[in-house]
Order: C-alpha cells, then structure tokens, then sequence
C-alpha cells in the first residue's frame, strides 16, 4: 500500500484527536472518511497529508516515512484540499490555480505551456473557466470551493486528500463534483474524501472508512459498512437502509 | 484603489525615471556654495579637478543618494518580506521591534565600547535587531501559524517600548556618546559617505537579490500556512530564511544611516496599489518606491531650515503618517 499509518496518534496542543490509527489506504480507489463531527476526520487527513505532524506512530509513503521526503516532492505526489480556506485578496482565479503548479515550476514559478494546458483543464472541469479573470475574494461561497478545488487538481498528483469538497456548493455542483471525482479516479487516482452526506459516499465511492472519537469503527465496501447497527452505534441514528433505486447503492433513511 | 493601472514594465520605467530625476535634483539642491543642474551632470562622468561644486557633488552628494536608495530599497524589501512570512500587513521593521533592538545594540556597543567603531556598531546593530525580532516571533507566536494579528503586534510594541527605555538609560548612563546615538535614533543620512557605501553595498545586493529569489514564496504563504505546505513550501526553511534576509536588510540600513521609520511599513502597501499582489511584481516595484521615497525625504530634509538639516527619519514621517491614516481609512487593514 502506498499510503498507511502506522499506531498514528496526532492532534493539538498534546491533546490526541486521532487515536492509535492502523490504517492501509486501498490504492485506485475513492475512499469516504465517515464520522461525527468531531471524530478526527480532518485530524486524520492532515497528519496524512503532513500538514500535522504525529505525537505517536507513523505515516509511511510507498514504504517511507513520510517526514523523510521533501516538500516538492511529497506535494507532486499528495494534494490536499483542507477544510477552511482563507480568502486571499486581489488575487485573480487563474492566478490562484496556477499556483497549484508550483511543486513543478522551474526557476521564479514560471509557468510553461504544459502547465497551461493542465491550468486551463482543470479550471474546464471544475466549471469555473468564466471566472478566470475575477478575483476570488469577490466569489459565492460554492464559487470559491470550486476555484480552491482546481487549485489542488492543479497539482496533478496521483493521490487526493479532498476534507469537505462540497461545502458551500449546492445540490447540482455536489452532483457534478461527485462525478469528477469518478472520472479522475478512472485516470487512475487515489482519493479520500471527507465526506458528511452518507448516502453520497455510499453511491459514488468504493471504500467507505468510518470514525469515531479518534478510532476506526469500521472500514470496507459500502455494502459492508452500511448498517443499521453502526448507524445506531456511530451517529446514534435510527435509520433503515434501502437500496438506491438508480445505483443499486446501500441507502439511509433516517426513522 | 488608486487606478494607475499601467503595465508592469510601465510602471518599471516610469519608477526608474522619477528615482534618476529625484536622485539628480537632490545631488544639486540646497547647497550652500552654489551647485548648478549641469555641475551635478558634470561630476558623474567629466569632472572638472578645479570646481569644488562638482567636488562637493561627486564626494559628498552622489555617495549620499546612493546610500539613500539602498536603504530605500533595503527598508521596503526588508516590509515586504515581513508582511509575506506573518500575513500582517502591519508587520515592519518599525512595528516589530528591529529598529528598536537595533537602536539598543548600537548605542549600547557605541556607549560602553566606542573603540570597537562602525563595523562593531553596525554587528551590534544587527545582532540586537535580531534578538528583537527572535523575541517578538516568540511571543507572538508567529510560528505557530494561525492568524493571531494582534497578538504580534502587540508583542512587537511591547518589545519596542523595552528596547527604547533601555536605550535612554544607556544614553543616560553614557552621556558623552549621546548626541550621536541621538542622531543616528531619528534617522539621517547627513554622515554619508562613500566610506559608508563601499561596506553597504555588498550586503544590500546580496540581500535585494535574496528577497528577489523568494519573492515566488511569498506567493503561496498568502495562500495560508496549510495552503503553503501542501504546495510543497517548507515553511520553517522559508521563515528562517527569510527572518535572515530581514535582518541583513534591515541591519546594513540602519546600521548606515539609523533607524528610518515607516518605510518597511508603507512602501509595501504602496506596491500593492500599484502591481498587485504578486510579489514577483510588487516587491521590485516596491524597491524603487522605497529609494525614491527615501531620496526625495533626504533632499527636503536639507531644505526644510536650510542651511540646517532635518533628519530624513522626520520627513518620512511627515510624508508617512498621514498616508498611513488613508491606508486605514481606506481599508480594514
């Protein structure tokens, strides 16, 4: 496996969030990080992308430490979309997705011809290529995602840690968001998702990973995962589960 | 915003001319054994052994204006880099305290051991801006990332205020020394010379060309520190990195001609009115700003109660402030 933690504990000011982690990240896959708010998602998320850096254990990188790889190099490889995102001012959309080429550009961030074609590729994909030319402090909300979404798929890199990809964004962008992530992970991309719509996760995603307070419950194919009892147990929901009459997909519906 | 918005190379030049003629003017201005424009011109590149105009041009002035745009230049690349590596747009050499240490350690070194001359005053000067400094990222937890403004502020007044009250018992202490740490507190370029500029430029090149190389970084740390990261910037090389480049800068300015204010403070946000945020743009841009500033505050201060001179710290300030309250007013900083 490519990307694993190894007995990970991580968290903030010596407070463990994440407990103890043993997990294995299913290569080629779209994965759902499930949980309560609260549960350590995020933590989980960032202490694999090193934004964090563990109190305990181990994240390992094709068998590496990821603390031993350099900076330029681990972000050619993993591309992080964090929770919140600041609101930079005066900086024009395509400038903001340009920067996610920075792990490649070559001397002073010039930008090449390739990385233009991936530039204008992504801001295509993700539906924001009207609104190159404004400045990202003056877009919506689910406008803003998208341009911050581009940026990390500027980055072009085979594995994808994406915390809440669809906040902000209303049913259909969800939808087309969804669908993108189907399609970069036929061109052969890892991605984990946070994701807080279960019923989401169980359609569009291989690998449902389900947390809570700082632990994994339970992890496997949606079929597997999706159970009344760990809806009882994780969400303290009571909820039947049908199936998706389109996808044939486990779905919840909450009593 | 203020709408000049010419193209980059524009604005280059357009910077550039206005520092030619701001430098020109203040090589024949305000003299007291007269000085003609074309003397000025003269002593650059055909001097006449005989004038002493153009004696006093090529020995006293030219060595002048240049330290002046070196500091100018030094002083907004030294604010830029602050305000990149904190994401305070209130960061400054001023604000967070390097002025202030550096004040303490010139007059501490030039009061207690004034044998050990320039190059012992100009190392304390830069020493103590970094201890300063080193203090003030402490307190204010700038490391730790986050977005804990005021707290950095706060500590850099803190800091600041130390500094100066250890300052004036130093002085006290020590009063025979006193009227020259006085002079060198507000700021002037009066002393230089081109003794001043032979041990100046080297660092000033070696530091603008250093800012010049993580101008691109600057860029991505406005992203955020989680932002910066995840595209691969090694956050605690840049901050050090760029903490050594602020004091070069900062330490070779004020070591030459003292603790000019304001600068650091206003010249960056200048810039960015001008070029935008990308500080590829806007820190070249800022240098020239800075010189041009620094030069043009250099000759009013020699008019202002001519024959007698002002430091050039206090014009900035009088040009400064007032910008600095429409910057306020104008934005929520």
């Amino acid at each position: 496996m490519s990307l694993s933690t190894h007995n990970l504990s991580v968290g903030y000011h010596d407070k463990a969030i994440v407990k103890q982690v043993d997990l294995s990240i299913p290569e080629g896959k779209i994965i759902a990080l499930l949980g309560p708010n609260g549960c350590g998602k995020s933590t989980l998320l960032k202490a694999m992308a090193r934004i964090l850096s563990p109190m305990e254990g181990q994240v390992h990188w094709q068998g590496k430490n990821l603390h031993g790889i350099s900076s330029k190099k681990l972000a050619q490889q993993l591309a992080l979309l964090p929770q919140t995102q600041p609101i930079p001012e005066g900086i024009k959309v395509k400038d903001l997705v340009a920067y996610g080429r920075s792990p490649y550009t070559g001397f002073w961030g010039r930008i090449n011809r390739d990385d233009q074609v991936i530039i204008d590729n992504v801001m295509t994909e993700t539906g924001i290529i009207e609104l190159a030319d404004q400045l990202v402090s003056e877009l919506s909300g689910g406008q803003r995602q998208r341009v911050w979404l581009a940026m990390t798929l500027a980055q072009d890199t085979p594995y994808l840690l994406l915390d809440e990809p669809t906040t902000y964004m209303d049913l259909s962008h969800q939808v087309e968001l969804m669908h993108l992530l189907r399609k970069l992970n036929l061109q052969g991309k890892t991605i984990v998702t946070v994701l807080h719509d279960i019923n989401q996760a169980a359609r569009y995603c291989d690998y449902l990973i389900v947390m809570k307070q700082g632990e994994i419950v339970t992890q496997g194919m949606p079929e597997s995962v999706l159970t009344e009892t760990m809806l009882k147990d994780v969400f303290s929901l009571n909820a039947q589960i049908h199936q998706d009459p389109i996808a044939q997909t486990p779905m919840c519906v909450v009593e | 915003m203020i709408s000049i918005r010419l193209p980059f190379a524009g604005q280059c030049l357009a910077l550039v001319l206005l520092l030619l003629i701001f430098s020109w003017i203040s090589l024949f201005s305000w003299s007291v054994i007269a000085i003609t424009p074309m003397d000025a011109l003269h002593a650059l590149y055909n001097m006449n052994a005989e004038s002493i105009a153009q004696h006093i041009v090529h020995d006293l002035r030219l060595p002048r204006v240049l330290i002046g745009i070196m500091v100018g230049a030094n002083l907004a690349a030294a604010g830029v880099i602050m305000q990149g590596l904190t994401q305070n747009p209130l960061a400054s050499p001023s604000v967070l305290g390097i002025n202030a240490g550096a004040a303490l350690g010139m007059a501490t070194v030039s009061s207690i051991a004034p044998w050990f001359g320039l190059l012992g005053t100009s190392l304390a000067a830069i020493i103590g801006g970094g201890i300063a400094w080193a203090f003030v990222m402490l307190l204010g937890s700038a490391w730790r990332g986050g977005n804990e403004h005021g707290r950095l502020v706060l500590a850099g007044v803190a800091i600041s205020a130390l500094c100066a009250a250890l300052t004036k018992a130093v002085i006290i202490i020590a009063e025979d020394q006193a009227a020259g740490v006085l002079t060198w507190l507000a700021g002037s370029l009066t002393d230089a010379r081109w003794q001043t500029f032979d041990s100046f430029w080297p660092v000033c090149v070696i530091g603008l060309l250093g800012a010049m190389l993580i101008a691109p970084t600057l860029n991505l740390l406005q992203l955020g520190d989680d932002n910066a990261r995840n595209l691969g910037v090694s956050l605690m090389w840049v901050k050090l990195g760029g903490s050594f480049l602020v004091l070069l800068l900062v330490g070779s300015a004020i070591s030459s001609v003292g603790a000019i204010g304001f600068v650091g403070l206003l010249v960056p946000h200048m810039a960015r009115m001008l070029a935008g945020q990308d500080h590829r743009k806007f820190l070249p841009i800022a240098m020239m700003l800075g010189a041009c500033l620094v030069v043009l505050s250099d000759t009013i201060s020699r008019g202002i109660i001519y024959p007698a001179e002002t430091p050039a710290g206090a014009i900035l300030a009088l040009i400064g402030a007032p910008f600095f309250i429409y910057l306020v007013r104008k934005r929520t900083l």
